[in-house]
């Protein structure tokens, strides 16, 4: 707590010392101007609050930035975070209360799909843009025009392993998924085989809090795949996997890729493929000032989670600029449904899933020793 | 199906089945003391682990020690929830579900608050002693998980002994089963449902280090712990280790063989299906009466 204490102690100084000195007229006019107040929701808590905290992250870092160089036209913006639990239920009390008491301009999230879908519910009839953290998911979303997608659909992110595999000439394929998220992408993953040319050897599905799923890797192995594809929020498979000495190379999803998971999985983690968006290593141009920017606030290097809790702010703030902070819902929704170069990758907003990422989107990376090393590699051909 | 397939469902099996056993243990033991169900029995491992992790790594304590400061840290824990919310609620008579709801409130919290402190990052502890695997029959089974066994088979002794042939181990027992009678013979009765919080909070504890090099512990895996440690122990008979190793094991490999021959999706259906059979054909568990009573 001592430390804490030191630490706000020394952020604070700056601060001081600044008001002691004239600020530039752009900063006191964004510092005298009412804040527009956007609205958050994350899973900070629960079982999916490995990706609601990172958002945060990013959402707090692009806050902190945009008011720093002038807020959108000049006003100053205030995002109200609140954590949900990781429960619809939750999510939709807290939206409500943001919308109803506190009159936000726009909701940035959900993390999770339910969460997701129910509080839609509440923003789709009010035409209110919301930037949510999960890709577009059951058929009810493609009809919310105003709910926005900043990470993949499963569909997606199902054919962009499916890619590597093909073109790594791969056609005997294991999987290995876990029964929340694995689940939810190997729905859409298990239809495509034959579009890709590959064949299930075994499918293999675990629980989420599994201590030990060497049998379920063992059958994995005994039917000889040229490739495994593991689906999961857990580090298990992976060391089992290695335990069993299964030795077929190893891909998976973006949930994956992030430093916790590396460090969990130990030595397993090496020459694991995973397909995602940002590696910070070797970030690519349009990455690099998120990339340097974080790593000056935090210490250490982002992953796409804070990269998309970044993009949805700072694209809700070009469509502010655009609309106007004073816009009707609509306009802001409308001013939305355009093409926006985010640090993740490029979206298009008017696109038919309210995302606009493709196969181009992804980029490929290969562990070794811990550290994410870009394959040179691309799903869109 | 081939043998060693066979023969990795039943090492997995059994590796799952004694870390299921080493929290059921725990509720067990606390069962058998106070005649409550805790279920934030998982948290006590989480607390040991983390703290095991901690001093291991950035207080850069030598391992030996921070097992130690993570076993104490359990029972510390055991002991601090006896005092600041069970025995209050000793005091009003509080029934059998209030204290279930007391424990799956204390599990909720303590979570939120390994969340606060230690972040949502999972963590990993060294093997106790040489990292790898054994080969058996072309199935691997972890070392660590030979520790793991161990240690779980020296605590039901342990506890064996404790209860049967000490002092404190029978006025614990005299205790919970008869706290008026008990109170007539001058046995501290407050002070043993303590000591037996601090037994349950030791046992989670070293439950939760051995796991944690095999499995990477984080702030939400107590509860699924707890789930599962439950199912041992009912299986077994709740007021019995003995009965708890054999519920886990049972369990343990009723899931993995249950993989073996159906689809691993139907793996929970098979296995709580079979667990059902046995509930039904040994209503008080694999161990039957003398389970009940305790051992």
């Amino acid at each position: 707590m001592a430390l804490q204490a030191c630490r706000s102690l020394i952020a604070l100084a700056p601060t001081a010392l600044l008001s002691l000195y004239p600020l530039p007229a752009l900063a006191q006019t964004t510092a005298s101007r009412e804040p527009i107040k956007l609205g958050a929701v994350i899973s900070a808590t629960g079982a999916i609050a490995g990706v609601g905290l990172p958002e945060r992250e990013g959402i707090l870092l692009a806050q902190k930035t945009l008011n720093a160089r002038g807020g959108v036209n000049g006003q100053p913006i205030e995002i109200l975070i609140e954590d949900d639990a990781s429960s619809p239920d939750v999510a939709v009390s807290k939206v409500n209360a943001l919308v109803h008491s506190h009159k936000v301009k726009a909701l940035i999230g959900t993390s999770g799909i339910a969460q997701t879908v129910a509080v839609g519910g509440i923003t789709a009839p009010l035409k209110l843009t919301q930037i949510a953290f999960s890709g577009l998911g059951p058929a009810v979303e493609r009809e919310r025009t105003c709910v926005f997608h900043i990470t993949p659909s499963q569909e997606l992110n199902a054919r962009a392993l499916l890619s590597y595999v093909r073109d790594m000439k791969a056609s005997k394929v294991g999987v290995l998924h876990d029964s929340g998220y694995g689940q939810v992408v190997w729905n859409s993953m298990k239809d495509l085989a034959g579009e890709f040319g590959v064949t299930w050897s075994q499918v293999e599905k675990f629980e989420i809090a599994a201590t030990d799923l060497t049998t379920q890797a063992a059958k994995v192995r005994a039917s000889a795949p040229e490739a495994v594809i593991v689906i999961s929020t857990s580090p298990m498979p992976f060391r089992n996997a290695r335990q069993v000495r299964l030795t077929a190379p190893i891909i998976s999803v973006h949930g994956t890729a992030t430093y916790d998971y590396v460090k969990a999985m130990g030595d397993a983690a090496d020459n694991i493929i995973h397909a995602e968006f940002l590696i910070a290593e070797d970030p690519l141009p349009h990455q690099r000032e998120f990339v340097d920017l974080f790593q000056k606030e935090h210490g250490r290097l982002p992953k796409h989670f804070e990269a998309a809790g970044w993009d949805a702010v700072m694209s809700l703030a070009q469509a502010l600029k655009t609309a106007g902070p004073d816009a009707a819902n609509e306009a802001l929704c409308s001013a939305m449904r355009r093409p926006y170069q985010g640090v993740m990758a490029k979206f298009d907003f008017s696109a038919p899933d309210m995302g606009g990422l493709t196969l181009a989107s992804f980029n490929y990376s290969k562990l070794v020793k811990g550290k994410f090393t870009r394959l040179d590699y691309s799903a869109a051909k | 199906m081939s043998a060693s397939l066979v023969m990795q469902a039943i090492l997995s099996g059994i590796t799952n089945g004694f870390v299921y056993a080493l929290i059921g243990i725990g509720l067990a033991v606390i069962f058998k003391g106070t005649q409550i169900i805790n279920a934030m029995q998982g948290e006590f491992a989480v607390i040991g682990a983390m703290v095991t992790v901690f001093a291991l790594e950035p207080a850069g304590l030598p391992y030996g020690l921070s097992i130690l400061l993570g076993v104490i840290s359990g029972a510390a824990a055991g002991v601090i929830i006896d005092r600041l919310f069970v025995q209050p609620m000793m005091r009003q008579r509080a029934g059998e579900e209030s204290f279930l709801l007391l424990t799956i409130g204390l599990a909720v919290t303590l979570s939120a608050a390994v969340l606060y402190l230690a972040g949502r990052n999972s963590y990993l502890l060294p093997s106790w002693g040489e990292e790898g695997v054994i080969e058996i029959l072309d199935a691997f089974l972890q070392i660590q998980a030979l520790w793991l066994i161990g240690t779980a088979i020296i605590v039901v002794v342990g506890l064996r002994l404790f209860y049967g042939r000490t002092l404190l181990g029978l006025s614990m027992m005299a205790a919970s089963m008869d706290p008026d009678g008990a109170a007539t013979n001058g046995i501290n009765v407050r002070r043993m449902r303590s000591l037996t919080f601090l037994l349950g909070g030791t046992i989670g504890a070293i439950a939760g280090i051995l796991v944690a090099p095999l499995v990477a512990v984080n702030y939400h895996m107590g509860i699924a712990l707890t789930l599962k440690g439950f199912a041992a122990a009912i299986l077994g008979g709740l007021s019995n280790p003995l009965g708890a190793v054999l519920g886990g094991v049972t369990l343990g490999l009723l899931e993995s063989l249950a993989v073996v021959g159906f689809p691993s999706g139907y793996k929970d259906v098979i296995a709580l299906a079979m667990m059902i059979v046995i509930m039904i054909v040994m209503p008080n568990g694999l161990l039957g009466r003398v389970g009940r009573i305790g051992g």
